[in-house]
């Protein structure tokens, strides 16, 4: 029976090419999408799984709660809470802090120096927690010697080439001298923590002043181990309020999550997290494999007509429709094995491209068996919903009536209905990525409130003091640099906040607000060219400027300042008076709004040095260079453009919408499939009526006519189900970015256009066919 | 083998009622080659279909081999008719993606007969309708006549004891057609009975008793010598 059944499949797939192509090709370009988003997602969900006991690793968070009501969630916890908590709980086996090396170190070994920028410092128990392999030297604990430096395999063959790195000398800035204590495996594209060399946490305190036992200063990730069977809400619930029962009135609890989340659900709740893309694919992929499903019922039962006497003739001589029905399924699901071989071939021609586009390192999972479980899981469940109607449609068929030439009942609103979900959908993802793309071009290309071109910085390792007011006294004087400032961050990245600011009239503690503070020098207001609304920026001009502050207009508001000028303000223990204002400009993403800011000059916080140059960039540059040899000759000069960190900000959101952008053509493509398919089970239903039309003298003209304005009502009612759709999905998309467009008319105009255009195509691709045959030969063959 | 009392087949639209078959009582014994004459629309063929299982009659009975058939389910009908009954159409109704071979095997399938007993016995069906040679080719590319052997060894395959002929040589030149009748009368000398639907008095010929139907009414009954 399963030979007969093979061999009727195979034949007719070659007796009717045109339809089997179209039937496989949408079914192969579904599976195909729906492969590489699972491959996408599985990837994106295995993140960190690689480390051993991993369900036993956390991250502790804190949960700041603001007098106004909001709650600001980060991973930056005190330096003492890791030791402390170990020492507190003994369902905690090991605790690390973590905290990237502050901007870049120079490295040198073998009278080589590198400037390197992807440390980490970290406690012992870090080896403990995470189980990155070590390769060579100290495995069990590579920081028994506080001078320990470990390295990945990367950075050891570039500091050392073919030499053994274990025991040899590297020095840290000129100044501190560590010995390689281990070499470490690369971490691994998919883990969430990346370094190119480990520090143990005393070379922090070496570095830079910092109290370590201050409770109020966030700054490092804390990460614990639980012994096994630990209950973490239970632990969660006991750690909850360990700061406030150090701290007098602070404003923060304590949280876990479990560190397999870390990468997909960030916990900062203004940003969206990754999570969201997987379940926007995820959703994708699912339309994509249903629009296919749709297909393929619409192609199969379009071709009806043909399949009715074989349908007629099995079951005269026997068959029953258990068994037809089973036959129909078992075609089905065939054509979604041959679908499945194409796609699997397209998913490893396009991995390369997808992975490009994803950023990420992608493979088809031969090996992993949960993925080809679900890949059989898919194919199966693809066959039998396709198939599922045509199945039950076909097998329907009484002999009777075929061999009678009843007609049947007809199928046709329920394909009319399929075809309009199909189009519905396509149309809503194609209003969908249009807005998206809108809406990231907007981002783009709004006014951030400052001039973020022609606007270079460079980021200093060490000795800032030392360097800068020469350095900035020799570049000034190059002709095409305007300004040069320094500050202690650049407005692409604010990181640093605090909520321990007095000011005239704050009702203490109830108006405790997070402020985000910056340090900046003379000429930062002009160097970023941003609008001072009242008052002045820093100027030497008015001496050291060291006890002022510029504050900008949200935190104006916020304080509710009237006289703004010359008004006292306390941060710390710093007393001063606010000297300007400047306009709201943005430090962070768009998605983020502006909040509060508080800058003021503090020389001894400097790490950036910011120049603004002409258009002519490349002759500027070199001139800089130069001016840095001459002036710094023993660090390498690197700087970067504001810009492309700004763009930086949307790679994410870009890369998303180009990836969905691909995925809403495909959608569209295989609902054409389907739309051919309708159309051409219409044309071939009303072969006969247009024949007789004819011979009665009507023209091609009127029947085409006919036959599109059935048709653009279907597709306009697809549109209209699209359009409300899509407008309140988007809106709610829209609603989670500070600075959003309002959703136009035109995308929805386009939409309607182009499904338009695609109908009257395949309409008339159709007509033209029929109108070649003879009336006769149609009515000959009723 | 074959009893009608009083059957009648009502076709129903929504505004017309076309009585197809008026009170048809009939009986055909085992062993029997009737032939079904009358003009077009006369309800020749709706009585074909009534009798192989494949229709309904809107009133009356039918008793097939002893048995009241009927209000038979479809499952109970296709069961019956599988094992006892053969049709062969004036369109031949060959299953073009199937093979020669396979289109005579198909019957055998459902009765889940062995492979290799399938093919002993499709291959001896051939043989006798002279068609072996082309068993591997498909439906499109035999003649007319040759469509028409493949149909009847599909029909004789299952060793019906009732073969149904609607017209089965209306599509055939007189040549074919006259080989197609050979066949028939043939399997009827072996025992099976025939039914055989037809508008040329000379197959007619052929037959034991000719059934004249007008406007759903059997008109007359001539039984004629057997040749």
């Amino acid at each position: 029976m399963l030979r007969i059944l093979l061999n009727t499949v195979l034949r007719s797939l070659y007796r009717q090419k045109a339809y089997s192509l179209m039937n496989i090709l949408g079914l192969a370009t579904g599976v195909t999408c729906t492969l590489l988003i699972l491959i996408w997602v599985e990837y994106e969900t295995g993140f960190d799984k690689f480390h051993e006991d991993i369900d036993q690793v956390y991250s502790v968070y804190e949960s700041q709660n603001y007098a106004d009501g909001d709650v600001f969630s980060v991973y930056s916890t005190p330096a003492p809470l890791a030791e402390s908590i170990k020492r507190t709980f003994p369902e905690i086996k090991y605790s690390t802090r973590m905290v990237t090396t502050w901007g870049q170190l120079i490295l040198s070994a073998d009278g080589k120096s590198f400037v390197e920028d992807g440390g980490k410092i970290v406690d012992a128990d870090f080896f403990q927690i995470f189980t990155f392999p070590i390769v060579e030297g100290e495995k069990e604990n590579p920081f028994k010697e506080e001078n320990s430096i470990v390295l990945t395999e990367k950075l050891a063959q570039k500091l050392f080439g073919e030499l053994d790195p274990i025991g040899r000398k590297i020095e840290i800035n000129s100044k501190f001298d560590y010995v390689v204590s281990a070499v470490i495996q690369n971490p691994p594209a998919n883990s969430s923590i990346t370094f190119d060399f480990i520090l143990p946490f005393q070379f922090f305190g070496k570095l830079w002043a910092y109290d370590l036992n201050d409770w109020e200063a966030n700054t490092f990730h804390t990460f614990i181990k639980v012994e096994e069977g630990v209950d973490s809400d239970d632990l969660a619930a006991q750690l909850q309020t360990y700061i406030k029962d150090r701290i007098k009135n602070s404003n923060v609890d304590l949280d876990l999550q479990a560190f397999v989340k870390y990468h997909l659900y960030a916990i900062n709740t203004n940003k969206v997290g990754s999570i969201w893309y997987v379940r926007v694919f995820l959703l994708v992929a699912v339309l994509i494999l249903l629009i296919a499903c749709f297909n393929y019922m619409n192609l199969a039962t379009a071709r009806s007509e043909r399949r009715a006497k074989e349908v007629a003739v099995r079951k005269v001589v026997g068959a029953q429709r258990k068994g037809l029905i089973g036959l129909f399924l078992g075609e089905s699901i065939f054509f979604t094995l041959i679908s499945l071989g194409i796609a699997v071939v397209l998913v490893e021609l396009l991995l390369p491209v997808f992975s490009d586009l994803t950023d990420r390192d992608l493979s088809l999972g031969i090996n992993n068996i949960k993925f080809l479980f679900s890949v059989s899981g898919i194919v199966l469940l693809t066959g039998i919903v396709s198939g599922s109607y045509p199945a039950l449609f076909l097998s329907s068929f009484l002999p009777i009536h075929v061999i009678k030439g009843v007609s049947r009942k007809d199928s046709a609103l329920l394909r009319k209905v399929l075809v309009v979900i199909q189009f519905s959908m396509s149309i809503s993802l194609f209003i969908c990525s249009g807005i998206i793309y809108q809406q990231l071009k907007f981002l783009r290309e709004s006014d951030v409130g400052y001039n973020k071109n022609d606007l270079i910085y460079i980021e200093m390792a060490d000795d800032f003091n030392s360097i800068y007011p020469k350095l900035k006294n020799e570049l000034i004087k190059i002709q095409g640099v305007y300004w040069v400032t320094a500050a202690n961050q650049m407005p692409v990245n604010f990181t640093n906040s605090t909520w321990d600011v007095d000011w005239p009239g704050k009702i203490k503690d109830s108006e405790d607000i997070l402020f985000q503070l910056s340090f900046v020098d003379y000429d930062f207001i002009e160097t970023f060219e941003m609008n001072v609304i009242q008052g002045r920026g820093f100027s030497k001009l008015h001496g050291g400027d060291s006890l002022k502050f510029i504050i900008n207009e949200s935190a104006a508001e916020k304080m509710n300042m009237v006289h703004t000028i010359g008004e006292p303000l306390q941060i710390w223990d710093y007393s001063g008076e606010v000297i300007g204002i400047v306009k709201d400009f943005n430090f962070n993403s768009l998605q983020v709004g502006v909040e509060p800011l508080i800058m003021m000059r503090n020389p001894a916080a400097f790490k950036y040095i910011g120049i603004r140059i002409g258009e002519d960039v490349e002759p500027i540059l070199n001139k800089i260079r130069t001016v840095w040899d001459s002036t710094v000759p023993d660090i390498p000069f690197t700087y970067r453009f504001l810009e492309e960190d700004f763009k930086y900000f949307y790679t994410a959101e870009s890369r998303m919408s180009k990836i969905f952008i691909s995925f809403t053509i495909i959608a569209f493509i295989i609902s054409c499939l389907g739309l051919f398919g309708l159309v051409s089970f219409v044309t071939e239903r009303k072969s006969r009526e247009m024949a007789l039309r004819k011979v009665f003298g009507a023209n091609m003209d009127t029947v085409f006519q006919l036959l599109l304005k059935e048709f653009f009502k279907w597709v306009m009612l697809s549109n209209f189900i699209a359009w409300v759709l899509s407008f309140f999905v988007m809106e709610w998309w829209l609603k989670g970015f500070a600075y959003r467009i309002d959703i136009g008319i035109g995308i929805f105009i386009l939409s309607g256009f182009v499904s338009l255009l695609i109908t009257f195509l395949t309409v008339y691709q159709q007509i033209w066919k029929l109108a070649l045959k003879t009336p006769v030969r149609v009515l000959k063959y009723e | 083998m074959i009893n009608t009392k009083n059957l009648i087949k009502v076709f129903r639209t929504d505004e017309v009622e076309t009585t197809a078959l008026n009170n048809v009582n009939l009986e055909i014994n085992k062993g029997e080659f009737v032939a079904i004459m009358g003009p077009s629309g006369c309800g020749k063929s709706t009585l074909l279909n009534i009798i192989g299982l494949l229709d309904n009659p809107s009133e009356g009975e039918l008793h097939f081999n002893g048995y009241q058939v009927e209000n038979y389910t479809e499952r109970q009908r296709t069961n019956l008719r599988k094992e006892n009954i053969g049709f062969v159409f004036q369109s031949f109704n060959l299953i073009d993606e199937l093979t020669v071979f396979e289109n005579v095997e198909l019957p055998l399938l459902y009765m889940k007969v062995s492979g290799a007993e399938r093919k002993r016995r499709v291959n001896e069906a051939l043989e006798r309708m002279n068609i072996a040679h082309r068993a591997k080719h498909f439906p499109q590319q035999l003649s007319g006549g040759q469509q028409q052997r493949v149909a009847i060894a599909r029909a004789v395959i299952s060793n019906p004891k009732l073969i149904l002929a609607d017209e089965p040589t209306g599509n055939l030149d007189s040549a074919n057609g006259e080989e197609v009748m050979n066949l028939l009368t043939q399997l009827n000398e072996e025992g099976t009975t025939i039914i055989m639907v037809t508008h040329s008095p000379s197959d007619a010929d052929r037959s034991h008793r000719i059934i004249q139907l007008f406007d759903g009414h059997i008109v007359t009954e001539n039984m004629r010598q057997k040749l």
